[in-house]
């Protein structure tokens, strides 16, 4: 089995935060972390891998410094490191972006198992997935709660829908996206560690995978950012006072118009 | 490419603390440009001195936009009904249109979908394309997806939306691939820019820490998926007119390369908290599993549903569907009810659209009060019951 995961590097949302006062983003100290859904999705890959034999490679558009999150997966387990990097990328929405993941696996070989996070949790958007997906012409299935199989041909798995969720059975190649249900990541072991320090990352460049340079970075992006701002400010809050059964009589009096 | 005028940067960081991505730093009383600018632009926006400016925004593909015209809606429709937010997007559809001054259009797909088409009507279509087939009655992203590529194709919409639910989140981001077209996610508010007729697509990221505004400056349609409870649904009028176009897609189009065995409705099935006018949540205060009994009690006396912060769904108290947060549901009901959750900004990036929030917490500090509107501090197993009194003791009054 080659399987490839595709992880993004993401600053840790918990950092991120507006300053109520000024409305700027104060970003004091803000670390980077592996997107937390791709987590689960390097898990199941090297899952896969111990059962069925085979090789994981991640796979990640960003900065140089996204280098780290391909070492932490391998850490976990992943067997290769490969950071597609190129300020020509820069600026990629999800249209360009997953051109360019398309790219580079194409650069890279054949694969029968393509695994994404639902989402990052920078851009919330859930389309990098899918729209790769397209672009390598597999059949996608997203949100998979559960592998409730997994063998040479193919896998049957649940994927979550809004109203429970649906059984599939997929045969290969195929791309799914994962939500945190899945599995539990587990935490590097000592060997691991010292395999990622010691990893050889591979780096290709816009050039290397053969990529139009029309597609990619923010010319190759059908979107284009128009405005960036604070949310607006919730209004007033209110903390109630009294004793906990004047608190309640005045919360039932401002819920009034909510009760049935 | 992010320039930077040396000229005229005074060094005064602002850039920096807008970006944040850590993309720009002021270094030797001048702004950098880092390796991790995403070229959003928000520095841009910021900077008071007129220091910086993006280049190469020009975008390589170009449509004729002519060609493109009206307003398309995605109606979700599954196990017999129709997703409310289709409803919802009609409302805002027909605003959209009507400033265009073009016709509304719904599609419909599915399977034994009765008088659906009847009610996309009524709540404020103009022509419903109506692709009934029984291959369509389980939901497939590659049928679903070749269907709506296809009837887009052919008729050339300007503008299509749909429900930024699972169905919708999963296969129109591949629509939009296929028509070489952008594609903005889950969205909380949509206009129309009176100069050029464009699409502005507003939507937060960054867990809602920060709000964007989007458009598709040459290519079309200009895509959209739109969060649930956002928009209004028009009021159902009977005596609206519209026509319903059957559309019978090829074969080929209806084949899937992928097979649900089976569709499963989840206990909690019917309750989908993303649709949820009332939600009551419980956290970690509640300290074990039987917290979700006197929850589900004050669900009860509210007439609302259950859901919960990650950390009572880690504990296995309940199942992660009611999860809300980053990496569960994004919820905006009118009414969320906070109990002995802390509000950690992974929570309250998933509830902080909600009309009015309630924060139930014994510890005064907690971060939830910050976004609550009506705060008690207290324990939860002394607050609840009283409440529930109360609140029946107004119903009896
Ligand atoms: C990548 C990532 C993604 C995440 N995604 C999510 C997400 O989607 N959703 C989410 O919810 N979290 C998410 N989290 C977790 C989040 O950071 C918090 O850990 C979690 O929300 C905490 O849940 P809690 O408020 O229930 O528990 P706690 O933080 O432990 O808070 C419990 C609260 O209950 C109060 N309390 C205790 N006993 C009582 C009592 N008897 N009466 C009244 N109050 C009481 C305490 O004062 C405290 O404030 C994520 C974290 C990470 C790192
Ligand atoms: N730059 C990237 N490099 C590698 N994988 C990515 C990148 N961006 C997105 N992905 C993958 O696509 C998933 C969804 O991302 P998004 O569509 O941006 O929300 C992520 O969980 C990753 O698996």
């Amino acid at each position: 089995m080659n399987i490839i995961v595709c992880i993004k590097q993401v600053p840790d949302a918990k950092d991120v935060r507006l300053d109520p006062k000024t409305n700027t983003l104060s970003r004091e100290g803000v670390q980077s972390i592996m997107n937390p859904y791709d987590q689960h999705a390097v898990e199941e890959a090297v899952r896969i891998r111990e059962s069925l034999g085979g090789e994981v490679t991640v796979l990640t558009m960003g900065p140089p410094q996204a280098e780290a999150v391909l070492r932490q997966a391998i850490s976990c387990g992943a067997d290769h490191g490969v950071l597609v990097s190129d300020r020509a990328f820069a600026g990629a929405d999800t249209w360009a972006t997953s051109y360019t993941l398309a790219r580079a696996i194409a650069t890279l070989g054949s694969f029968e198992l393509v695994l994404c996070g639902k989402q990052a949790i920078d851009g919330d958007t859930a389309q990098v997935g899918p729209g790769l997906a397209m672009r390598l012409d597999m059949p996608f299935v997203t949100c998979i709660q559960k592998v409730r199989e997994a063998s040479e041909t193919g896998m049957v798995v649940e994927r979550m829908m809004d109203d429970g969720y649906d059984v599939i059975k997929v045969t290969y190649p195929v791309l799914l996206t994962v939500v945190k249900d899945l599995n539990e990541p587990r935490v590097p072991s000592l060997k691991g560690t010292m395999k990622a320090k010691k990893a050889v990352i591979k780096t290709l460049t816009a050039a290397d995978i053969k990529a139009e340079s029309a597609l990619i970075g923010l010319s190759g992006s059908p979107t284009k950012v128009v405005k960036v701002f604070p949310p607006e400010p919730r209004g007033e809050r209110c903390m109630l006072t009294g004793t906990v059964d004047e608190q309640v009589e005045q919360l039932v009096v401002k819920l009034r118009p909510y009760l049935p | 490419m992010l320039q930077i005028d040396k000229d005229l940067c005074i060094g005064c960081g602002i850039c920096e603390s807008q970006c944040a991505f850590g993309g720009i730093q002021v270094a030797d009383g001048t702004a950098r440009v880092g390796d991790s600018c995403t070229l959003c632009g928000a520095c841009v926006d910021a900077c008071e001195v007129g220091a910086l400016s993006i280049t190469g925004t020009e975008k390589s593909m170009q449509m004729n936009l002519a060609d493109w015209s009206g307003v398309w809606v995605y109606c979700e429709f599954r196990r017999g009904e129709l997703a409310q937010v289709s409803l919802e997007l009609l409302g805002i559809g027909r605003k959209l249109a009507d400033v265009r001054r073009v016709p509304l259009s719904a599609v419909l797909m599915g399977h034994e979908t009765g008088d659906a088409a009847e009610k996309l009507i009524g709540h404020g279509a103009d022509t419903v394309y109506r692709v009934e087939d029984s291959a369509l009655a389980l939901f497939t992203d590659d049928m679903y997806g070749a269907v709506m590529t296809a009837l887009i194709l052919k008729h050339r919409p300007e503008i299509v939306l749909a429900g930024a639910t699972a169905i919708g989140r999963s296969f129109i981001p591949g629509v939009a691939t296929r028509l070489h077209t952008g594609l903005t996610a889950d969205c909380t508010k949509l206009e129309i820019r009176s100069d050029d007729g464009a699409l502005l697509q507003t939507r937060p990221a960054f867990g809602g820490n920060i709000m964007a505004t989007i458009e598709c400056p040459s290519t079309r349609p200009q895509m959209a998926t739109v969060r649930p409870r956002v928009m209004k649904a028009l009021e159902f009028d009977t005596l609206r007119t519209g026509r319903i176009v059957d559309v019978a897609p090829p074969a080929d189009q209806l084949r899937s390369r992928i097979e649900v065995i089976e569709s499963v409705a989840s206990e909690g099935a019917k309750v989908n908290i993303q649709e949820s006018d009332i939600l009551v949540s419980g956290g970690r205060g509640l300290d074990s599993e039987r917290g979700f009994v006197l929850i589900e009690e004050l669900a009860k006396a509210l007439n609302a549903d259950v859901s919960a912060s990650r950390a009572a769904v880690d504990a296995g108290w309940i199942s992660y569907p009611h999860q809300v947060g980053q990496t569960g549901k994004t919820v905006a009901p009118k009414l969320y009810i906070a109990c002995g959750i802390s509000g950690a900004i992974q929570h309250v990036a998933g509830m902080q659209s909600a009309d009015t929030i309630v924060a139930i917490n014994r510890d005064r500090n907690a971060p939830i009060f910050d976004v609550a509107d009506f705060g008690i501090v207290g324990d939860l197993y002394e607050v609840i019951p009283k409440l529930i009194a109360k609140i029946e003791e107004h119903r009896g009054s």
